[in-house]
């Protein structure tokens, strides 16, 4: 088991920080406008259109959720400034559900249709907040009373659904008021220049023909009003570190290598000692790529280091553990119906728990306090012993799963749906990496093969690539080698693409070592953008099948990158 | 959009101004063709161009195995500070200050007559970088243009196969030669106050509700938002035929906008706005109130207006406000000689493909098209320029003289019986250049003073026994009229709302259009290449104003807050 250790709230310093906060006047127009909206829509008396009750029906739920931001933004390339800027944003979502919460408007195909986004004013200004409030309101309860009116229509003429459940769970509201934390103090000069050197380092290596060194520095504070008497106060504060190189192989494969940093703050960001190191080994590593053999078709035992492993689970366990995908049409609801039942080997077990904010002294980029639908974050265990326990819950509730787990997570101006936070995979049988390499050996020879491979690295939508799209759970090995049985050195190979189901994979995990990894990165979904991290041991699996990956014919650049200037490089900066 | 009424003496001043400046242009080039090695020098000295000159020499020597080479590559780095702001209600909720590099490079295989371009346009566009650091610079060209000869190697294989499928050749080249320019203008730098401006922009989205001249109606106003758009453009351009041109503009764009809703449920929306080339030329702001207040005067007005009459064919007076969206929309886009699609024999794409030497405008219209013209009526213009973006200089253009078509507006792209750029090559930012105007001039040979426009409107109606006859200030999308008057014969007018004009279109242009008038109205458009249109009032003989037939929707449901 994992030792694990989670953010102290002092409940002294939280006492007076709900009387400044509610003090606030953002948080106060948001209350205002709120049961200002609830007492006048669909009550004859209140409106200025002419009111029916039936046409009109007043709405059973609103929410105001305020997003107030900021961020800084930097990026060098070829060891010089691209962009730099700062901002500011303060973004409503309004939600406003007409009906009930069996039956309302987002039923359906019309899930986004309680939702309204406005921006909103920079300074606490009552009425120019509160008229931007009351104007999406009033045009989101418009679209919500149109919306209404379709789906009543629609389920008098389709058949039964498979899952009747109710469009929105029953919750108790919500009282949470954390600290607002002001946004970070950015060097922004020092930052520029530190940039700068570290992207100037990748034109040390000739065949890297692009490069983007990409810092950011995010203070978002989250207001929360709801018609059910939430109000939730939320801060999250993330300072990311991007670093992107790619290559071209002589014969047209395209080779890229992610670094990706994340911490709290940007004091809390390698020293630049480290992040030298770990640019210099990309750099040679793309070199070495690019020199490396073709992998052949393969079909046996394979190792995934810690971060592998965890992307692994996160795109093929994770998104399939997402409460609204067990519903709908569409969705392919692989694990539905698979609750008590093993979908794992049972020295496996799987939580997510966004309460932690560190795990082992590395932080968290999936730790939040409240999700955005102004539930607390809670620890779910998912899978326990291998066994299927339950999803990762919204407030769209699904056939045996009524409420919210508290993992209802959306970018500003996207409706919330089940997502993860921290996914966190246990193991209770593990073995030293020289166990699990002994292993890979022993099963191979078993098995009859030369070689099995080991998984360094790989890549997907959670990494910050161009290939991800909201909907690709596709993942692309970045750094494999062959770990032979007659033991040969370890062998570098590239073109290697994982086929076959994933979850048969998950299925043939044999052991693990004792050193789980932390990924951090972005997901991407229906939802937006959200940060997430993802925690997993080195893991043995029996039996993987990969064929060559198809891609890229372009030659590299034909011309040598220009040399350096040396008459007046930087006299200017 | 403002009203620049002029008399005739300033716009005089003016000419005088641009011959001044055609001048000092020509000049510059006679100095440049006399001492090259002063502006080798100039060029030496500008980063940007260090760069971009020494990786074009490499890209000349730029060919992959058997392929071709290309016969031409073009470099152009745009500059571009911008500030950004905008505010609701009276409260800021945007500001934003970015300074980025556009890299856009080029490359053409094949030869003049048939490459691998297409309509669309062609090259690949990137960030750059900001700093002036030779060889990060040269890396970024480098990348981008490796990758754009790679894609134009593909592009031109797929050309030559989509034109074996035509029995017709096209109607002409793909490309024209041009001698190559240089030219270093000064760089331009955007000169804004940010924080006088978040304060003035708050405090105007806010005069719907605080102003003793129009808050009585503030319950009403649904939205009310004010915007400023401040952009500076350093633009770099070198190809491979030896062009080097750096030169700048900027253009900042104030603007107001509110809407309301009539009590049947009709949407209406007016807004104002101030363009300028220089920060100091946008409106005065007490000047820029008195509008504002104005403007929300009408909003009122509208709501209470009655509908217009279902249907109505007579003479409609259009103001130079009015008539400059008229011409933006139905004539200009269509002098702007676009190539025709391959494998057709058309001269150019819209309406005006086949009216060369024909009759488009009444016979006492002219329009040239005079990027030369820095100023008018004491204003800098912001379609000004005097090389275009694609290397080539300047030129007043006669596009219609006696209402016949004499000319179209040509970039390096030539059409049929055009074959050469007419300097009217031009870009919006980081895009690929089509023709495009820059000060498009409408005037009539016998100009009509307003006064006598609207005499005359009156005496058809009299003369056509009509109950009354339209009048238009100022259009929104789509031509659609904001301002819109009943006039009875007697003179008395009616502000009207819900209408849609009706058989507007460029056979009205050719056979309505009855008067002209001495009145000119600049319009700025800022929302690709900075376009300047002139325009005066135009009453047209025949125009139908019809009821509109979109769909009311709903009131608020409930009122807004109470003001405090």
């Amino acid at each position: 088991m994992v030792s694990i250790s989670a953010r102290a709230a002092d409940p002294a310093a939280k006492k007076t920080t709900e009387k400044s906060v509610a003090q606030g006047i953002l948080l106060q127009t948001m209350q205002a406008e709120l049961g200002r909206a609830m007492q006048s829509l669909g009550h004859p008396a209140a409106g200025t259109a002419a009111t029916d009750a039936a046409a009109q029906p007043a709405p059973y739920f609103i929410s105001y959720d305020v997003a107030d931001a900021y961020s800084t933004r930097i990026t060098a390339q070829y060891g010089a400034l691209v962009s730099s800027t700062e901002n500011h944003t303060r973004v409503g979502d309004i939600q406003v559900r007409v009906g009930s919460p069996a039956q309302d408007n987002t039923h359906g195909t019309h899930r986004t249709s309680a939702l309204s986004t406005v921006t909103l004013p920079l300074e606490d200004d009552r009425q120019a907040l509160g008229r931007s409030l009351w104007f999406a309101t009033n045009r989101g309860y418009g679209n919500a009373l149109q919306n209404y009116l379709k789906v009543k229509t629609e389920q008098q003429v389709r058949a039964k659904e498979e899952d009747s459940s109710p469009d929105f769970s029953v919750e108790t509201a919500v009282k949470g008021l954390e600290t607002p934390v002001k946004p970070e103090t950015v060097d922004v000069k020092a930052w520029q220049a530190r940039l700068r050197e570290l992207s100037e380092l990748l034109r040390a290596y000739p065949d890297v023909f692009f490069d983007a060194v990409v810092l950011s520095s995010d203070t978002e504070n989250d207001y929360y009003v709801s018609s059910e008497g939430s109000v939730v106060v939320s801060p999250t504060q993330l300072a990311r570190l991007v670093i992107i190189a790619r290559t071209r192989a002589d014969d047209g494969m395209e080779l890229f290598r992610v670094l990706t940093y994340e911490a709290h703050v940007l004091s809390g960001l390698p020293a630049p000692e480290k992040l030298n190191v770990d640019i210099a080994a990309m750099g040679k590593n793309l070199e070495a790529l690019r020199a490396a053999p073709i992998t052949e078709p393969f079909h046996g035992p394979a190792i995934l280091s810690g971060r592998a492993s965890a992307v692994f689970f996160h795109e093929v366990l994770g998104h399939r553990l997402e409460g609204q995908r067990q519903r709908g049409d569409e969705e392919g609801q692989t694990f539905t119906k698979d609750i008590g039942k093993p979908i794992l080997p049972s020295f496996l077990s799987v939580a997510d728990d966004p309460t932690l904010s560190t795990f082992h002294g590395t932080q968290l980029s999936g730790h939040y306090l409240y999700d955005d639908e102004g539930e607390p974050a809670r620890r779910v265990d998912l899978i326990q012993d291998g066994v299927l326990k339950t999803f990762l819950m919204s407030r769209l509730p699904i056939a045996n799963f009524a409420h919210s787990n508290g993992h209802g997570r959306a970018q500003t101006g996207k409706l919330p749906t089940g997502r993860q936070g921290n996914l966190i995979v246990i193991s209770s049988k593990t073995v030293s990496d020289a166990e699990l390499r002994a292993m890979l050996i022993a099963e191979a020879k078993k098995q009859g093969k030369p070689y099995g491979l080991f998984f360094e690295d790989i890549s997907s939508g959670f990494a910050v690539t161009q290939r991800s799209s909201p909907q690709a759970f596709s993942i692309i090995p970045l750094v494999v080698y062959r770990v032979y049985v007659d033991g040969r050195p370890d062998e570098l190979v590239r073109g290697v693409s994982i086929v076959g189901t994933p979850q048969a994979a998950l299925n043939r995990i044999v052991a693990t070592d004792d050193q789980p990894a932390v990924f951090n990165g972005e997901c991407g979904a229906e939802s937006g953008t959200v940060p997430v991290s993802a925690v997993a041991p080195v893991m043995l699996v029996s039996e993987i099948e990969t064929e060559k990956q198809p891609q890229g014919t372009a030659r590299p650049p034909i011309l040598p990158p220009p040399p350096a200037d040396v008459s007046a490089a930087k006299e200017v900066r | 959009m403002q009203n620049q009424r002029v008399s005739r003496s300033a716009s005089q001043q003016v000419s005088v101004k641009a011959t001044l400046h055609g001048a000092v242009a020509m000049l510059g080039i006679a100095m440049i063709a006399a001492a090259p090695w002063v502006q080798a020098q100039t060029t030496q000295k500008d980063p940007v161009l260090r760069a971009m000159q020494a990786e074009m020499e490499r890209a000349k020597t730029l060919h992959l195995g058997q392929m071709q080479a290309p016969y031409f590559v073009e470099y152009r780095m745009e500059d571009v500070d911008e500030f950004e702001a905008s505010a609701d209600y009276g409260a800021l909720t945007r500001r934003f200050r970015v300074h980025q590099r556009i890299l856009r490079v080029t490359v053409r295989i094949g030869d003049y007559k048939t490459d691998n371009s297409t309509a669309q346009g062609n090259g690949t566009a990137q960030l750059a970088a900001v700093d002036d650091d030779v060889t990060a610079l040269r890396y970024g060209l480098w990348a981008a243009t490796d990758e754009a000869y790679k894609n134009a190697l593909r592009g031109y294989s797929a050309k030559q196969a989509q034109l074996k499928g035509f029995q017709t050749p096209p109607t002409a080249d793909d490309f024209s030669p041009a001698k190559p320019v240089v030219q270093i203008d000064p760089l331009v730098k955007l000169q804004i106050d940010q924080p006088l401006w978040e304060h003035r922009l708050a405090e105007a989205s806010g005069w719907y509700a605080s102003d003793p001249a129009v808050k009585a109606f503030a319950p009403q106003i649904q939205y009310s938002a004010a915007g400023l758009q401040a952009v500076a453009v350093n633009r770099y351009l070198v190809n491979s035929e030896g062009a080097a041109v750096r030169g700048g503009h900027a253009y900042y764009v104030c603007s107001l906008g509110a809407g309301t809703q009539a009590q049947d449920g009709m949407r209406l929306d007016r807004s104002t706005s101030s363009t300028a080339a220089r920060a100091d030329q946008l409106d005065a702001w007490d000047a820029f109130h008195a509008r504002a207040l104005t403007m929300l005067g009408t909003l009122r007005a509208l709501r209470d207006a009655p509908v217009v009459d279902e249907e109505y064919h007579g003479p409609v007076l259009f103001s130079g406000d009015a008539a400059a969206d008229v011409f933006n929309v139905l004539f200009v886009p269509d002098v702007e000689a676009d190539k025709p699609a391959p494998g057709t024999t058309a001269r150019t794409t819209g309406g005006y493909k086949g009216s060369y030497k024909s009759r488009v405008l009444p016979d006492f219209m002219n329009v040239t098209d005079d990027p030369l013209l820095t100023a008018f009526a004491g204003k800098d213009l912001v379609g000004t320029y005097d090389v275009d973006d694609e290397g080539v200089p300047a030129q007043k253009v006669q596009i219609v003289s006696k209402g016949i078509l004499t000319n179209y507006l040509i970039g390096r792209e030539p059409v049929k019986d055009f074959p050469a750029s007419n300097g009217h090559g031009r870009a919006p930012l980081a895009q690929p250049a089509h023709s495009r105007s820059g000060v498009m001039l409408f005037t009539s040979s016998d100009p009509m003073p307003r006064m006598q426009m609207e005499a005359k409107l009156l005496t058809m109606a009299r003369d056509q026994g009509l109950d009354a006859v339209y009048s238009v200030d100022t259009l929104g999308a789509e031509l659609t009229p904001r301002l819109l008057y009943r006039v009875k014969p007697d003179g008395t007018k009616m502000l009207v709302r819900g209408a849609v004009f009706d058989e507007l279109d460029q056979r009205s242009l050719r056979t309505d259009i009855l008067a002209a008038g001495d009145d000119p109205f600049v319009a700025s458009n800022t929302s690709g290449a900075p376009q300047t249109t002139i325009a005066p009032s135009i009453l047209f003989g025949e125009i139908g104003v019809k009821r509109a037939s979109q769909e009311q929707q709903k009131l608020p449901y409930y009122p807004p807050p109470e003001a405090k």
